[in-house]
C-alpha cells in the first residue's frame, strides 16, 4: 500500500494562499527536501521515512581519542604481553611516533551491573549504570589523525565542508519548537575542538542548520540574542520599538511584492527571533535547579562543575525542545583532553573524573524526568589509542578499534556488539564503522540514512557517504 | 602473445574493479543493497573471473574461436539484448540512472561483478546463475521482474547463459556512447543568432525566442532607481550614492544604461566584487582549516592578482594559464607568479601532512583536481577517485592522470624576485640549502661545491675556539631547580614543569663575540640520560634570544641572530625554528637522545662586550610535555664567524682524517654542514622576495621547506585506497573530449611545471567545450543569480541541463573566439548582458508569469536577490560613511586574537574595535578564517570554504534575524549612520530622508517618513538606522 502524502513542493506552491509563514520558513530552510514526503502526522515521535523512536539527542564527545583499554575494553592480554614489542615495525600512517612496546592498563578493572561489564576504576559512575547502556565495542574509523577523524565522526567525511550529524538531523526533521535553536553545541570553555567550528558546520546545507555554539564562559552564551549594553539605543523601549518597526516595514515591503516566499520567511524569522529572546535566558539560568540535582551533576565539585553544568544545560535544552545537543569534553591541544600521548596514568584520570559523575547525573536525571523515552544519549570519541606505549606511559592515536556507547530511547539496554582483538589494536568481530553508527542514530530518529540526501556539485550527498548499516543488535 | 593478453587484461580488469558497486562515492542507489562482505566477495570473484572471460571471449587472435564468437555476438544482439533492454535495463542500467541492488546489466562487467549477491551469471551454468533464478521466479526473494517473463524469453536467456553468456558489450555504457550526445560535451559551435535584427542585443534575441515559444509576455522595464541599484550592487557589490541615482535618473539621452554600465565596469570596485565570486568557486581563504587552522600571511597577493586580472580584463585563456602555470607560461612577468595562489587556495591538513603523509598527499592532490576541474571545466572528475564515474564518461585512469598533473607540487609560500640576478642567486643557494638537508651526497657532484668546502677547511675555519660562559645568574620561569656544575653547565632537577623559560646571564669573557654556542649534555639524572627532560630524553628549544646589558643600563640591547646550525636536527624540528619567533616550532633532537648535541648561533654583526657588560641568554622551551633542556652549557668565540658551524659527528670524523681517507658519507656530512651554513649566510644577504601562498615544486610553510622533486609516481588506486595501487599513470585529463589529447606525454626529466602547463593548454583549447561553457554560464549566474545551467560546477548527467543551450553556446563562443563581438573580453560580455532588455526588466511577479514559469527559467522578469554577506557589509559601510576604499594589500583582521592551545589561535569577532584603522576596509580585504568564521557572515550564508562554493545559499532564520539586529558591526554602524545624518541635515525629517536615501536609494514615502521621525523623536536616530539596516528594502535588490 502506498500512501500519497503531499510533498513540500506542493505546499510551497500554495504558499501564497494563507499557508502559515512560520511553517513556510521551516520549509524554506529545508530546501532540497522539496520532493520528500512530509512526516506522517500519526507517528508519535515524528520521523522522515519511518516512525522515529528518538526525538532528541545528546551527544557527549570525548575530544582527543579516549583510550578504550583503559576505560571500557578490558584486555587481560596486555598484562601478559606487557613490555613486548608486538606493534607494527613501520610507523603506521597517522601514528605520531613508531609503536612502542605493549603497555598494560595502569587501572584495575572490575565487573559491574547485571551484565557484568568490565569497567576500569576511572569511570565509577558510568560503571554503576552500564546496564542502561548498549556498547559498540569494535568501532573503527578511517584515519589516525585528529582533524580528519573528528570530521569523520561528525560529518561522515574526512574533509572539511560537509554537514555534520546535527545539521543533517536539523535539515531532515526540522524544529521541535520555534523559540530555541534546533542544534546546539556546548564546547569546552577551555577551547574549541580540532577543526574548530568545522565540526558543527552545515557544510553545503543551508546555513540555518549549523550548530549554534553556546559558550557558557561568555556573558552572552548565544551571541547576538541581545544587543551589547554599550548600544543603549538597542535596549529597552528603543529596542522594542525598533524591532516592531522592522517587522512593520518588512511586512509592507512584502505586501507590495506578493508571491516572494523569501520575504515572508524573513518576517516569520523576525517573529521567531522575538520568541527566542524570551526563551534563551531562562534556558541557561540554573537558579531553579534543586541542590540535589546540582549535586548529582557534580556542580559542587571543582573538577566536575564545568562538564556537569553543560550536561545540565543540555538537559534543559532538550527538555525545552532543542533537538540535538553536543557536549564536548576537552579542547584541542596537548593537554586537558583525551589525547593522552604523554602518560595514561597521569593524564587520563583527571579528564575522566571531569565527565564521569556528570554523565551519571545526566542519565539519572533524564530517566527520572521521563525524558529517556524519546531521548538518545551517545558517548563518542574520534578514535581510540594504541595498546603500545608512547613516551613510556602514553598511548598514540589508533583508529583500529574504540568504544562508543548509546543509552536511552530505542536502545537495547545492556547490549554489546563487537569485540576488539586480544590486544585491543584492531577490531576482531562485529565491527561498527563510523557510518554504521551514523546510520543507526538516523534510523532511531526515523530517517533512512540512504535517503537523506542533498544534491551538491553533481552528487547526492549523504551523511554516510555511500556506506553505513544500521546496527540492529543494539536496538530495542 | 602473453604480453598482448596482459595488455588487454590490465585495463579491463581495472575497469571492472572500478565499477564494483560499493566503491561508489557518488549517488547511493548502487550501494543500497550491498553489504561490505558481499562486496569483498565480488572483488575476489572479479579478480578471478576476468582473465578467463577476456581470454575466452575476447582474444580474437584465436581464429577458430573467432567465428563462433561472431555468431554468438550476432545472436546476442538479435535475441538477448532486446530482452534485457525491455525487461531489465529500466532498473539496472547507467542510462536509467538506476543500478538496483548494485547490479548493472547494460554491459558485461556489470553482471560479471554483480550486485550485492555477487556475479549475476555463471557462464555455462544457467541453474547457478542468479539472473536465471530471478527470471524464473524460483526464489521468492529474488523474483525479477515483478511481472514474470514469458517462458520463451526465459528460454532465450537460459540458452544464452548455457552457451557461455557471450556479451560483446565490453565498454562501460557511458564510454561506449562516447557521450557526445550529452549537451556539455558536444563540440562548441557558434549558433546563429535568431531573427535578423542586427540592432537587437543577441542576448535578447535568444531569450525572446524562448518566451515567444512559451507564449509568455515579458514584464516591463525596471525604473531607473531600481536599475542603478541592481547594476551597482551587481557590478560593485555596493549601493549607488544618491548623487549617482539622481544623475542616472536625469540622464534621458539615448544610451544612458550603456554609459552607466561602462562607468561601473571601468571602476576598480568591479574587480573587488567579482574576485569574490571566483574565490568562492575555488574555496580560497586565509587559513588552512582542519586541526591546525594556521593563518596564511601570504595568501593575499593571489586575491590581489585576481582583482587586478579582472579589472585589467585579461582574456580567460590567460586567466586560466596563469593560475595553473604562470611559471611556465609567463616567466617574463614575475608578478604573475602570484596567480599560482590558485593552486594553494584550498585546505591544508598540517597534522596529517606530518603524521600521515601518504594519505595526506593523495587527498591534497584530490583537492587540487577537484578544484581545477570543477571551477574551470564544471566537471566532477573527483567522482572517479574510487571507481569510474557513475554518470559521466570519466574513468579512474582519467582521474589519476589529473592527479599526476599535481604529483610534483607542495603547498606553501613561494617567492619571486623582480631582479633576475637575485632570482638566480637565490635559486642556486636555496638548492644548496635543500640538498644539505635532503641529499648531502649530491652536493659532492658539483666541483664548485667541493672546492668551497676545501677552501673553508684550508683556511682553518673549522678550528673555532670556544670559551665557556660561566653563568652568573640562572633563573627558571617555572621554578625549576637549577644547579651550576663545575664545567659551567647548568643541570635541571626537581619536578619537571610542562614548559619553561630559562634565563642565564654572564659577564662576557671575550671583548668581541662573533658566535655563541649551546651544548646540551647528557646526565645520569635525566630520563634516558637526556639531554632533555622529555620522557624519551628529547628537548624542544622554542626560541633562542640573546641580549646584552651595557654596563649601567637597565634596558638590554637585543642582539639579532643571523643564522644557526646544529650538529643534529630532529625531522621537522630544525634549529632554524629556534629563531623564527614562532613559539609553536622548536629545535629537537629525537631520535638521537642519550648523547650530547650542540647548536651554534651567529649574530648578524660581531658584538663588542665591554667590561661590566652582561650577556643574557633566554632559552624558551614552551612546547610543553616537559620537552626541556636537562643540562646545558653556553660558550662563545671571537674568531671568524664562518668557523662557527655546528658539525655533526660524521663531519668531525672527516676533519680528523686526511681528505683521501674520508668515506663518502663523511665527506657529505662535512659538505652539508659547511655549505648549509654558507647558503644561510648568502641567502640572508639577498633582498627579501615577495611571497604568495601557492603550490609549487618547492614551497615553504610552517612545517619547513616542502619539496616534492621528482614528482610522485601516480598509480590508479583500487577503490581509491592507497594500499591498493594498480597501474601507473602519467599526467593527462579526460579522454571524453573529442579532438584533444588526453594523455600529455610529458618527457621524463621535463620540469614539473610542464605538467600544469599541459593541463592549462588542454583546458583552454578551442575544442574543449567545457571550459568556455563553464565561464559563460558563471558570468550569467553572477548577473542573474542563477546560471543558464543551474549547476554551475557540474555539467555532467547529475547536473542540470541549460535552459537556453544556444544562448549559452553563443556566450561561450564570445569568450573563446578572439574574432567575436566581445573578443575574449569578460567586461564586454558583462556590458552586453547588463544592457540587455532581460537584465533591465522589472522584478514584478504577476500571478500569470509565476504560474507559467515559477522558477523564472525563461526570464520574463528579473529575479529579486537578497544581498550576499559582502554586499550587506560593504553597503552598511558605505551608507554610514565609513567605507575605506584602499585597494589591495595584506588581509585585514576584523577580530582580536590570542594564542590557542596549539597552532590555531582563539579569535574574538566581538572584541574588535570598529574605530581602529582598517575597520572600514571592504569585505574582500578581510581575513577569512576557514574554521572560525565571522558570525555575521555566517548568518548571511557566507559559505563554508572547506569545500568549493560555486553557489551562495539563501537562508532565513531566527538567529539570522537576531544577528542582523544585534551584531556589534550593525549597531556600531547604525550609530555612525545616525551621526552622518545629523551632520548632513538639520531637521528630523531631513535627517531621516538622507538615511533612507543612503540605504534604500530612494526617498521615504510620507508614511515611512512619519514612522521614522516618530521613532527618532522617542529614541534618537540610531534606532532608525538599525531599522534601515534590518529592512528588506535594504537587504533585497529588485
Amino acid at each position: 500500500m502506498t500512501l500519497i502524502l503531499p510533498t513540500r513542493r506542493d505546499l510551497l506552491a500554495t504558499a501564497g494562499g494563507g499557508f502559515g509563514a512560520v511553517a513556510l520558513a521551516h520549509l524554506l530552510t529545508r530546501e532540497g527536501l522539496a520532493d520528500a514526503p512530509l512526516p506522517n502526522p500519526s507517528w508519535p515521535l515524528g520521523g522522515l521515512h519511518h516512525p522515529a523512536k528518538v526525538r532528541r539527542v545528546i551527544q557527549l564527545f570525548m575530544n582527543g581519542g579516549a583510550s578504550p583499554m583503559d576505560t571500557f575494553d578490558f584486555k587481560p592480554a596486555l598484562e601478559k604481553h606487557h613490555g613486548e614489542a608486538l606493534g607494527p615495525k613501520e610507523k603506521p600512517e597517522g601514528f605520531t611516533t613508531p609503536a612502542g612496546t605493549v603497555m598494560k592498563s595502569p587501572f584495575p578493572f572490575a565487573r559491574h551491573g547485571q551484565t557484568g561489564r568490565w569497567v576500569s576504576t576511572v569511570f565509577p559512575h558510568q560503571a554503576a549504570r552500564v546496564d542502561r547502556m548498549a556498547f559498540l565495542m569494535a568501532m573503527k574509523t578511517t584515519t589516525n589523525v585528529h582533524g580528519p577523524a573528528s570530521y569523520m565522526m561528525n560529518t561522515g567525511f574526512m574533509l572539511p565542508g560537509f554537514p555534520c550529524l546535527g545539521a543533517w538531523v536539523s535539515y531532515g526533521l526540522g524544529r521541535i519548537v520555534d523559540d530555541l535553536p534546533e542544534f546546539v553545541v556546548l564546547p569546552d570553555p577551555r577551547g574549541l575542538p580540532y577543526n574548530q567550528k568545522g565540526n558543527f558546520s552545515a557544510g553545503f546545507l543551508p546555513a540555518v542548520h549549523q550548530g549554534t555554539v553556546v559558550d557558557l564562559g561568555r556573558s552572552e552564551p548565544i551571541p547576538d540574542v541581545f544587543a551589547a549594553e554599550a548600544y543603549s539605543f538597542a535596549q529597552g523601549d528603543a529596542d522594542r520599538d525598533a524591532l516592531a518597526l522592522i517587522q512593520r516595514v518588512n511586512r509592507r515591503h512584502a505586501a507590495s511584492r506578493p508571491h516572494d516566499t523569501r520575504l515572508e520567511a524573513r518576517i516569520a524569522a523576525g517573529e521567531l527571533a522575538a520568541r527566542m529572546q524570551l526563551s534563551a535566558p531562562t534556558t541557561f539560568d540554573l537558579a531553579g535547579e534543586t541542590p540535589a540535582t546540582r549535586a548529582a551533576y557534580g556542580l559542587n565539585r571543582k573538577e566536575t562543575a564545568d562538564f556537569g553544568t553543560r550536561c545540565l544545560i543540555a538537559r534543559r535544552l532538550i527538555e525545552r525542545g532543542t533537538r540535538f545537543v553536543q557536549v564536548w569534553s576537552g579542547p584541542q591541544g596537548a593537554v586537558d583532553n583525551w589525547d593522552n600521548h604523554g602518560s595514561i596514568p597521569n593524564e587520563l584520570p583527571p579528564i575522566a573524573l571531569s565527565v564521569d559523575e556528570p554523565i551519571g547525573g545526566l542519565l539519572d536525571d533524564l530517566g527520572q524526568r521521563g525524558l529517556l523515552h524519546d531521548t538518545l544519549v551517545i558517548w563518542t570519541t574520534e578514535f581510540g589509542r594504541t595498546p603500545f606505549a608512547q613516551n613510556n606511559q602514553g598511548r598514540d592515536h589508533n583508529g583500529g578499534t574504540f568504544v562508543t556507547w548509546l543509552a536511552g530511547a530505542g536502545v537495547k539496554a545492556g547490549a554489546t556488539y563487537g569485540q576488539s582483538d586480544d590486544l585491543g589494536y584492531q577490531t576482531a568481530a562485529g565491527t561498527t564503522t563510523v557510518h554504521d553508527l551514523q546510520a543507526t542514530i538516523l534510523h532511531l530518529l526515523g530517517i533512512d540514512h540512504a535517503r537523506l540526501t542533498f544534491r551538491t556539485a553533481g552528487v547526492d550527498r549523504r551523511l554516510t557517504d555511500v556506506h553505513g548499516h544500521v546496527v540492529r543488535d543494539v536496538l530495542a | 602473445m602473453i604480453s598482448a593478453v596482459r595488455a588487454r587484461f590490465l585495463p579491463s580488469s581495472s575497469t571492472l574493479l572500478d565499477s564494483a558497486p560499493l566503491m561508489t562515492s557518488g549517488p547511493s542507489l548502487a550501494a543500497l543493497f550491498c553489504s561490505l562482505r558481499a562486496w569483498w566477495r565480488a572483488l575476489a570473484m572479479g579478480l578471478l573471473l576476468i582473465p578467463i572471460a577476456v581470454t575466452d571471449a575476447d582474444e580474437t587472435g584465436d581464429r577458430a574461436l573467432s567465428a563462433d564468437v561472431e555468431a554468438a555476438t550476432a545472436k546476442f544482439h538479435a535475441q538477448v539484448e532486446p530482452i534485457l533492454r525491455r525487461r531489465c535495463l529500466s532498473c539496472h542500467s547507467h542510462a536509467a540512472r538506476t543500478i538496483a541492488g548494485g547490479l548493472a546489466l547494460d554491459w558485461r562487467s556489470g553482471w560479471q561483478t554483480g550486485g550485492g549477491r555477487g556475479p549475476a551469471i555463471v557462464p555455462g551454468d544457467a541453474d547457478a546463475s542468479l539472473l536465471v533464478q530471478a527470471v524464473r521466479h524460483s526464489d521468492t526473494e529474488l523474483a525479477m521482474p515483478e511481472e514474470k517473463l514469458p517462458d520463451s524469453e526465459i528460454a532465450i536467456l537460459e540458452d544464452w547463459v548455457r552457451g557461455g553468456a557471450v556479451d560483446p558489450r565490453v565498454l562501460e555504457p557511458e564510454h561506449a556512447a562516447a557521450d557526445n550526445a550529452w549537451w556539455s560535451l558536444r563540440p562548441l559551435i557558434r549558433p546563429d543568432v535568431p531573427g535578423a535584427d542586427p540592432q537587437k542585443n543577441p542576448v535578447d534575441s535568444f531569450l525572446e525566442q524562448a518566451l515567444v515559444r512559451a507564449g509568455l509576455p515579458p514584464v516591463g522595464e525596471a525604473d531607473r532607481r531600481s536599475f542603478i541599484r541592481r547594476a551597482t550592487f551587481d557590478l560593485h557589490g555596493l549601493p549607488p550614492t544618491p548623487a549617482e541615482v539622481s544623475a542616472f535618473e536625469a540622464d534621458l539621452a539615448l544610451g544612458a544604461h550603456q554609459r552607466l554600465i561602462d562607468r561601473l565596469l571601468a571602476s576598480p570596485r568591479y574587480g573587488e566584487r567579482y574576485a569574490r565570486h571566483w574565490l568562492d568557486c575555488i574555496h580560497f581563504a586565509d587559513s588552512h582549516g582542519f586541526e591546525h587552522d594556521v593563518f596564511r600571511p601570504h595568501a593575499w597577493p593571489f586575491r590581489d592578482w585576481v582583482i587586478g586580472a579582472l579589472n585589467d580584463d585579461i582574456p580567460w585563456s590567460r586567466f586560466v594559464r596563469a593560475q595553473l602555470a604562470a611559471d611556465a607560461f609567463f616567466p617574463e612577468d614575475a608578478a604573475a607568479v602570484a596567480a599560482l595562489g590558485f593552486l594553494g587556495a584550498g585546505t591544508y591538513d598540517h597534522s596529517a601532512a606530518s603524521t600521515a603523509p601518504r594519505s595526506f598527499e593523495n587527498l591534497d592532490r584530490d583537492d587540487m583536481v577537484t578544484q581545477v576541474m570543477s571551477s574551470l571545466a564544471s566537471t566532477t572528475a573527483n567522482c572517479a577517485r574510487c571507481h569510474a564515474h557513475k554518470f559521466d564518461p570519466i574513468s579512474q585512469h582519467d582521474y589519476y592522470a589529473l592527479q599526476a598533473v599535481f604529483a610534483g607540487v607542495g603547498k606553501g609560500d613561494i617567492g619571486w624576485d623582480a631582479d633576475n640576478a637575485v632570482a638566480a642567486a637565490r635559486q642556486a643557494w636555496q638548492r644548496v640549502a635543500l640538498l644539505a638537508t635532503t641529499s648531502p651526497e649530491t652536493l659532492l657532484d658539483d666541483p664548485q661545491h667541493v672546492s668551497l668546502v676545501a677552501d673553508w677547511e684550508s683556511s682553518g675555519k673549522h678550528r673555532a675556539v670556544w670559551t665557556t660562559l660561566m653563568p652568573a645568574t640562572f633563573t627558571s620561569a617555572s621554578g625549576t631547580e637549577l644547579k651550576r656544575l663545575d664545567d659551567g653547565s647548568i643541570l635541571s632537577g626537581g619536578t619537571a614543569p610542562e614548559r619553561d623559560v630559562v634565563t642565564v646571564t654572564a659577564t662576557g669573557p671575550l671583548p668581541l663575540m662573533t658566535a655563541i654556542r649551546l651544548d646540551v649534555l647528557t646526565d645520569d639524572s635525566l630520563p634516558q640520560r637526556g639531554p632533555g627532560r622529555g620522557r624519551n630524553g628529547n628537548l624542544h628549544l622554542s626560541e633562542f634570544e640573546l641580549r646584552l646589558f651595557r654596563r649601567g643600563l637597565t634596558e638590554p640591547e637585543r642582539i639579532e641572530i643571523a643564522r644557526a646550525s646544529a650538529d643534529f636536527d630532529q625531522q621537522g624540528w630544525t634549529i632554524g625554528h629556534s629563531l623564527d619567533g614562532n613559539p609553536a616550532t622548536a629545535w629537537g633532537i629525537d631520535p638521537q637522545e642519550g648523547r650530547p648535541h650542540y647548536a651554534v648561533f651567529v649574530p648578524a654583526a660581531a658584538v663588542t662586550v665591554g667590561e661590566g657588560d652582561v650577556l643574557s641568554v633566554v632559552l624558551s622551551q614552551t612546547h610543553g610535555d616537559m620537552h626541556l633542556i636537562g643540562r646545558g652549557r653556553l660558550s662563545v668565540t671571537g674568531g671568524d664567524p664562518d668557523a662557527a658551524i655546528a658539525l655533526p659527528p660524521a663531519a668531525e670524523e672527516a676533519l680528523a682524517l686526511d681528505a683521501q681517507g674520508r668515506s663518502k658519507p663523511q665527506q657529505a656530512a662535512l659538505a652539508a654542514a659547511v655549505l648549509g651554513a654558507l647558503a644561510q649566510r648568502q641567502l640572508k644577504t639577498l633582498p627579501a622576495p615577495q611571497k604568495v601562498y601557492a603550490a609549487a615544486a618547492t614551497a615553504v610553510n610552517e612545517r619547513g621547506v616542502i619539496s616534492i622533486d621528482p614528482p610522485r609516481e601516480i598509480r590508479v588506486l583500487n577503490r581509491g585506497d592507497i594500499e591498493q595501487p594498480l597501474e601507473e599513470v602519467g599526467p593527462g585529463a579526460l579522454v571524453a573530449i573529442p579532438g584533444l589529447t588526453a594523455r600529455f606525454g610529458i618527457a621524463p626529466g621535463a620540469p614539473e611545471s610542464a605538467r600544469r602547463a599541459a593541463l592549462a593548454d588542454w583546458l583552454v583549447h578551442e575544442h574543449n567545450p567545457l571550459t568556455w561553457r563553464s565561464i559563460a554560464n558563471r558570468v550569467w549566474q553572477w548577473h542573474f543569480g542563477r546560471g543558464l545551467c543551474d549547476t554551475p560546477s557540474d555539467f555532467g548527467r547529475m547536473g542540470a541541463e541549460p535552459s537556453h543551450p544556444e544562448l549559452l553556446d553563443w556566450l561561450a563562443c564570445e569568450i573563446r573566439d578572439s574574432g567575436s563581438l566581445q573578443g575574449n573580453s569578460l567586461k564586454r560580455l558583462h556590458a552586453l548582458i547588463c544592457t540587455s532588455r532581460a537584465y533591465r526588466r522589472a522584478s514584478t511577479w504577476s500571478p500569470e508569469v509565476l504560474a507559467a514559469d515559477p522558477d523564472n527559467r525563461l526570464l520574463a522578469r528579473m529575479s529579486r536577490q537578497r544581498l550576499d554577506a559582502e554586499s550587506f557589509y560593504d553597503g552598511v559601510l558605505l551608507a554610514s560613511g565609513r567605507l575605506d576604499d584602499t585597494v589591495g594589500g595584506p588581509a585585514v583582521a576584523h577580530f582580536t586574537q590570542r594564542p590557542g592551545a596549539q597552532l590555531t589561535p582563539i579569535l574574538d569577532y566581538d572584541g574588535f574595535d570598529w574605530e581602529s584603522p582598517n575597520a572600514g576596509r571592504r569585505s574582500i580585504y578581510r581575513v577569512v578564517w576557514r574554521g572560525i568564521p565571522d558570525p555575521l557572515f555566517d548568518a548571511l550564508d557566507f559559505p563554508d570554504l572547506g569545500l568549493l562554493a560555486p553557489v551562495r545559499g539563501f537562508s532565513s532564520s531566527a538567529l539570522q534575524a537576531l544577528v542582523l539586529s544585534n551584531n556589534r558591526f550593525v549597531l556600531h554602524h547604525a550609530r555612525a549612520l545616525a551621526r552622518r545624518a545629523e551632520t548632513a541635515a538639520d531637521t528630523p525629517a531631513a535627517q531621516v530622508g538622507r538615511m533612507v536615501q543612503w540605504t534604500w536609494q530612494r526617498d521615504p514615502t510620507a508614511e515611512e517618513e512619519a514612522e521614522f521621525v516618530e521613532l527618532a523623536a522617542r529614541h534618537g536616530l540610531e534606532p532608525v538606522a538599525r531599522v534601515l539596516f534590518n529592512s528588506d528594502d535594504f537587504l533585497f535588490v529588485d
